[in-house]
């Protein structure tokens, strides 16, 4: 009976081992092909993540090379204004410092006699009329001829720091009239500071 | 004697000018020394008010103001249809050709091109005796407009002493010659007429044939009739502008003048641009060969925006007098009321609510005044008609505001766009339970000769569904729409069904975008009649999920966009359909309770 | 000869923004002023009345600190103007349009009128070019074309400026591989968002070609009257005389139209609404109507006015009135936004009214217009089944009624929501929609036609 039992009892430990065995087996083929399919999909996941990197990097790189030339292009051309502001600005004062070397001429006294024909109709009552130390004597004989055309006084009064023409105001003070050369080059300075800078440009 | 005034104050488009005790009330200026185009709207002492039809930027006090002794007024002859005019009837082509893409100040031009030759065919000889409005003779003005040359409403009229004979002559050629009490004098082909003034008719008939615009939920449910008056208030983005280009498109007119009236650029384009292209459904010419368009854009001067509705309105006015039914849509009237209120302002008038002067309601009431359906004057009789219509822009979509509340009293339909059927992009968002139309009975004869029979009552039971629906989404709202019985789930059913199918019409779809009686007649029938054999189904027995379920609905819903105007047997033939699955599922319940 | 430059001295008031100077002769309607203080600091400002010797001056810099006595107005025989070029873009500038980067005055190729003048409707090319803002919401949705005028309305706290600064940064007519110029105009904004968005705009490298006009919340409120129209005007140039394709940003507009009622009051005018001129509408109108393109002309300018509502009251005045003029609007929504979707835009009350012309067969595709009214007609019954579920609860909906509340989430989460930075081509846009789309029933999809849902219903058996 033993030995039947005994015997029966070692196919039976038999079968369970070899059911273990497998068990295991299968366990660790299963395992097996789990972690190598871990291992291929993080591979995928992995290539994806990757290429994902570079992208965005290649990305990132296109758009900071993109910002870099851009931003360098745009410092070019502002370093160009500045260039061209300053180039204006002599042209400006070069003219300024030849406005003495006209006053002598017959033109200056012409544009005199308009600034203040102008001026004068504009303010339309007993004006005062303002001018700088050298324009004095001019602007006295102007007066003198054309007062007759107007029915209000007209003086001629301090001395004001201009580099030509005149500044008018009426006697109360309430309208006021700058025609002075400063006032005047200032007016025109964004109209002609387009011709200058295109013969700075080209 | 003109006047001749200087300005002394400039206030935007508002100048007061002193010096102008010659002038008279509405009587057409010219301002400054670019010769801005004005009118005289107040005169106190010898001190006028002027509103400017231009941009006053630059005008200055002491520039000169002279009368030109007439009122404002416009030309009336061939050669208006198909043209784009400003508020004061400037071509905005010619001004385009002087001035470039951007519109600038002081230009003058003719309306019309007074030197083309059109051949004058005369319908009167020598020795007639004409009355005042009498057809002289007819010109082909386009393939659709037989253009027929009136005397003047105001033309003494007479004998005829001369006539020309067929031929080619330009606008300033006098083409006849009458005389009255000893006085002779010369017609043309063309006229001037003040806007402000109603050309006058020899009689008003009542308005009984309904205006056709192809549009479902207006033509079925709230039509207005040919002469009638209707008004279209919605917020923004509730689609005004899309049902007047539908009207102005589709409607069964011979003549359509297009107001811009303080609206966007584009939308007036748009019209430019495609009524060339879309052809009448009747005629099957280009709509532009029918059209007249006004605009006075919202960003143009704001006083020329108060006279775009009349210029437009006095060339309506003279189309039907030549026996055309004519329909005017104005869009928007409230930014028409708005300039009135900006110029009231700059009067310091005593305002009335929010701002509007107290007149406001007068000027809508005359110029509502000016619909109708009638015998022209003179000989041969003519009848004609002008449609009004008008949008309305309340601000905050309010339809308590003013302009809305006043033009309400002058109308006869009322179409409400509704802000939340737009949102949930039921288009035309018009709401039929405020909206109404008080020409249903008048115009029921005709759709009953020319459609059906039928008609009255299937619409009648057609909006009466949508008037139980509406009782019933208030239970829903509470309780959920399973705690309804099932008729009145039936009911909340079909009223879905004729909203999808019936009110819902896409503008923008080739088919959809038009649908002409009879189409509009069948669905409605197709809608209704289920609803009657959905009820018998349901007391037979039949779950309303079976109802519900039934295959044939969605097709029943896309019938409008799937079905063309050339194959609506179809739709007869969906109806026949319809039946026989009814007739199938109750025979299967009587299978299933007997067996 | 007129003289120009005449300087009158005899202030009689200071009222709010305005000086009344007497005494005056020869002055113009609409004429430009400047304005010297006792110190000799000079402002600018525009003749808004002018008569029996008296004009009334709207100074843009506001009065504070202007004196009845020895407060100077000089008449500059001209109205206010600026300098325009190509040299403009990759410039920063104040709100009335003087260089605020360090840079000298612009070099002018010429002077324009601020006020520009009104296109003629009849010279107008209707606009139909697609525009791919790489949003699908937008895109899909509410598409925007070359030449529209689409605002965005938001409220306080909302992303409009991230949602402006992105479709800015993305905006491309495919195919053409244009880009757009941008002309900015900060009114009356905080410091820090105009600073976003020029950022932004440095970022993508698209600073060369734009133009910054900077009104912020410190800087006078009067200015903001004048910034949107040298914006526009320079953006006119650009896009008209240049031929380029211009993108107008203005924000906030809600801040321009308070400075015109504060003009207004001071003017002691009859208010229309909540005290906002009765002019309002027009005077917004003169801004929002210099879009467009014109025939013949290659160049375009698209606007997008940015402006938040008040109290996100869709029905005040500002919103209302643009809401009018312009073609369609994009709302944003507070509800959207509490609950993280980004771009929170509430699809319902928004529109864009030129979709319909720039959208379909040659242009997009054929079943983009259905599609997308068929997206809007689930979405709106999505919402009032959400509404009523609330009430009801899910056990008193029908069985139709559950698929759409499924729909509703799926639209937010996969076709609305999307990332600042995600451009998304068009073919991905419809792609989404027709995948939420697929979440109903056939029979559902009443606003599109049998063809389109064969090829693309994805549900079908």
């Amino acid at each position: 009976m033993t030995h039947v039992n005994d015997n029966v009892l070692e196919s039976i430990v038999n079968k369970v081992v070899s059911q273990v065995e497998s068990d295991l087996i299968a366990q660790i083929e299963s395992s097996y092909a789990q972690s190598l399919e871990r291992l291929r999909a993080s591979k995928v996941s992995l290539e994806a993540e990757y290429s994902k990197i570079v992208e965005n990097a290649s990305k990132q790189a296109e758009n900071l090379k993109r910002q870099m030339i851009e931003s360098s292009r745009l410092a070019v051309r502002n370093k160009q204004l500045l260039l061209i502001e300053d180039a204006v600005n002599d042209v400006f004062k070069h003219a300024i410092s030849r406005i003495d070397s006209v006053r002598a001429g017959e033109r200056y006294e012409a544009m005199m006699r308009r600034l203040i024909e102008g001026a004068l109709d504009a303010i339309g009552t007993d004006a005062v009329l303002e001018c700088n130390d050298k324009d004095r004597d001019i602007v006295d004989r102007i007066v003198l001829e054309i007062q007759h055309k107007y029915n209000f006084s007209i003086e001629v009064g301090n001395s004001i720091d201009c580099l030509g023409g005149i500044r008018a105001r009426s006697k109360d003070g309430s309208i006021i009239l700058d025609n002075t050369l400063d006032s005047r080059i200032e007016r025109l300075r964004p109209i002609l500071k387009k011709d200058i800078a295109r013969l700075f440009m080209v | 004697m003109v006047a001749r005034g200087r300005i002394v104050w400039i206030s935007g488009p508002a100048v007061k000018a002193d010096g102008m005790s010659e002038a008279k009330m509405y009587e057409t200026v010219y301002v400054g020394e670019s010769r801005l185009i004005g009118e005289v709207i107040r005169l106190t002492g010898d001190t006028a008010f002027i509103q400017v039809y231009e941009s006053t930027s630059g005008l200055r006090p002491g520039e000169p103001v002279i009368g030109t002794g007439n009122p404002l007024s416009v030309l009336l002859g061939p050669g208006l249809i198909g043209r784009i005019y400003d508020g004061i009837q400037r071509p905005l082509d010619d001004i385009a050709r002087q001035s470039g893409a951007f519109i600038s100040r002081g230009i003058a031009v003719d309306p019309v091109d007074k030197r083309k030759r059109y051949r004058f065919i005369p319908t009167v000889k020598v020795g007639d005796e004409l009355e005042p409005g009498s057809r002289l003779g007819t010109v082909d003005e386009t393939p659709l407009i037989k253009h027929h040359i009136m005397l003047p409403p105001d033309n003494p009229g007479g004998k005829v002493i001369a006539v020309e004979k067929e031929g080619d002559y330009d606008l300033e050629h006098p083409i006849a010659t009458l005389e009255k009490d000893g006085k002779r004098h010369e017609a043309k082909m063309y006229h001037y007429w003040p806007v402000r003034r109603p050309r006058p008719l020899r009689e008003k008939l009542d308005p009984e044939i309904p205006l056709i615009t192809g549009q479902r939920v207006i033509d079925t449910l709230f039509p207005v009739a040919k002469g009638g008056t209707a008004a279209i208030p919605g917020g923004f983005g509730t689609g005004k502008t899309v049902t007047m280009h539908q009207i102005a498109k589709w409607a069964d007119a011979q003549v359509v003048i297009y107001i811009g009236c303080g609206e966007r650029g584009n939308e007036m384009t748009e019209v430019l641009v495609e009524f060339p292209h879309l052809t009448d459904p009747r005629s099957g010419r280009p709509l532009m060969e029918r059209t007249v368009l006004v605009a006075n854009t919202s960003n143009m001067p704001v006083a020329a925006r108060e006279a775009s509705i009349y210029t437009g309105v006095t060339m309506g006015e003279y189309y039907r007098d030549m026996g055309y039914d004519v329909v005017l849509v104005a869009d928007s009237t409230s930014r028409w009321a708005e300039a009135l209120r900006e110029m009231s302002g700059r009067l310091e008038e005593m305002p009335a609510e929010e701002g509007y002067p107290s007149y406001l309601a007068s000027r809508l009431a005359e110029f509502y005044e000016r619909a109708g359906r009638g015998i022209a004057l003179g000989t041969p009789e003519r009848i004609g008609s002008v449609t009004l219509i008008g949008a309305v822009s309340p601000s905050g979509a309010d339809f308590t505001e003013p302009v809305t509340t006043h033009t309400i009293r002058f109308i006869k339909t009322f179409w409400g766009l509704d802000t939340r059927l737009a949102y949930s992009r039921h288009y035309p968002a018009i709401n039929w339970m405020i909206s109404y139309s008080g020409y249903v009975d008048s115009i029921a004869k005709w759709w009953m000769k020319s459609v059906s029979e039928e008609w009255f009552r299937l619409r009648e039971e057609g909006y009466y569904i949508l008037q139980r629906e509406d009782t019933l989404k208030e239970i829903v709202r509470l309780l959920g729409p399973e705690a309804l019985p099932d008729e009145e789930k039936l009911v909340l059913e079909v009223a879905r069904m004729i909203k999808i199918g019936i009110l819902q019409q896409a503008a923008f779809d080739k088919i959809d975008t038009y649908c002409s009686p009879a189409k509009q007649f069948k669905l409605l029938r197709l809608m209704v009649g289920f609803y009657r054999e959905a009820q018998k189904a349901l007391k037979a027995g039949i779950p309303l999920a079976d109802i519900r379920s039934m295959q044939i609905i969605t097709r029943m819903l896309k019938a409008k966009f799937e079905i063309s105007e050339e194959e609506i047997g179809k739709i007869d033939a969906l109806y026949d359909e319809m039946m026989e699955e009814f007739k199938a599922l109750t025979a299967r319940e009587v299978k299933q309770v007997v067996g | 000869m007129v003289e120009v430059g005449v300087e009158y001295t005899k202030v009689s008031e200071i009222r709010g923004p305005l000086l009344i100077v007497e005494g005056v002769s020869r002055v113009s309607f609409d004429e430009l002023v400047e304005i010297e203080t006792m110190d000799g600091i000079k402002r600018l400002g525009k003749v808004l009345e002018v008569g029996q010797g008296k004009a009334v001056i709207q100074v843009f810099e506001g009065t504070t600190g202007l004196s009845v006595k020895g407060t100077r107005a000089r008449f500059l025989g001209k109205t206010m103007e600026v300098p325009v070029s190509q040299e403009l873009l990759g410039r920063i500038f104040d709100g009335l349009g003087r260089p605020i980067d360090g840079l000298p005055e612009p070099i002018a190729e010429e002077f324009r009128d601020v006020n520009g003048a009104p296109i003629n409707p009849e010279r107008r090319e209707y606009p139909r070019d697609f525009i791919q803002t790489g949003v699908s919401v937008i895109d899909g949705m509410l598409t925007l074309v070359r030449g529209q005028k689409l605002p965005i309305f938001s409220g306080s706290g909302m992303p409009h400026n991230i949602l402006a600064a992105q479709i800015a940064r993305q905006a491309t007519v495919v195919g053409s591989g244009e880009e757009f110029a941008v002309v900015f105009a900060a009114i009356g904004v905080q410091y820090s968002e105009a600073q976003y968005f020029k950022r932004s705009l440095e970022e993508s490298g698209a600073l060369r070609r734009s133009t910054l006009f900077l009104n912020l919340a410190d800087d006078p409120a009067i200015e903001r009257i004048i910034t949107p129209r040298v914006a526009l005007t320079v953006a006119e140039y650009l896009a008209f005389d240049l031929n380029m394709h211009v993108l107008v940003i203005l924000t906030d507009m809600t801040n321009y139209a308070e400075a015109l009622r504060e003009i207004s009051a001071a003017r002691e005018e009859v208010p229309g609404r909540k005290g906002y001129p009765g002019y309002l509408y027009t005077d917004l109108a003169t801004i929002y109507e210099r879009a467009g393109r014109i025939k013949n002309v290659k160049g375009s300018i698209t606007q997008m006015p940015i402006l938040s509502m008040p109290a996100d009251d869709i029905t005040h005045p500002i919103p209302d009135l643009t809401g009018y003029i312009t073609e369609g609007q994009i709302v944003l929504s507070r509800d959207l936004f509490r609950r993280d979707i980004y771009p929170p835009v509430g699809v319902l009350m928004s529109l864009s009214r030129l979709m319909k012309d720039g959208v379909g067969e040659g242009k997009t595709r054929a079943d983009h217009m259905e599609v997308s009214n068929q997206l809007y007609d689930a979405y709106a019954r999505a919402q009032e089944v959400r509404a009523l579920s609330e009430i009801v609860g899910k056990a008193g909906l029908t069985g139709v009624d559950l698929k759409y509340l499924d729909f509703g989430d799926a639209f937010e989460q996969q076709f609305l929501k999307q990332a600042v930075d995600e451009n998304r081509t068009l073919e991905e846009t419809l792609r989404r929609a027709w995948d939420v789309l697929s979440t109903l029933p056939e029979g559902e999809l009443t606003k599109i036609k049998e063809v389109h849902i064969k090829k693309y219903y994805k549900a079908r058996g």
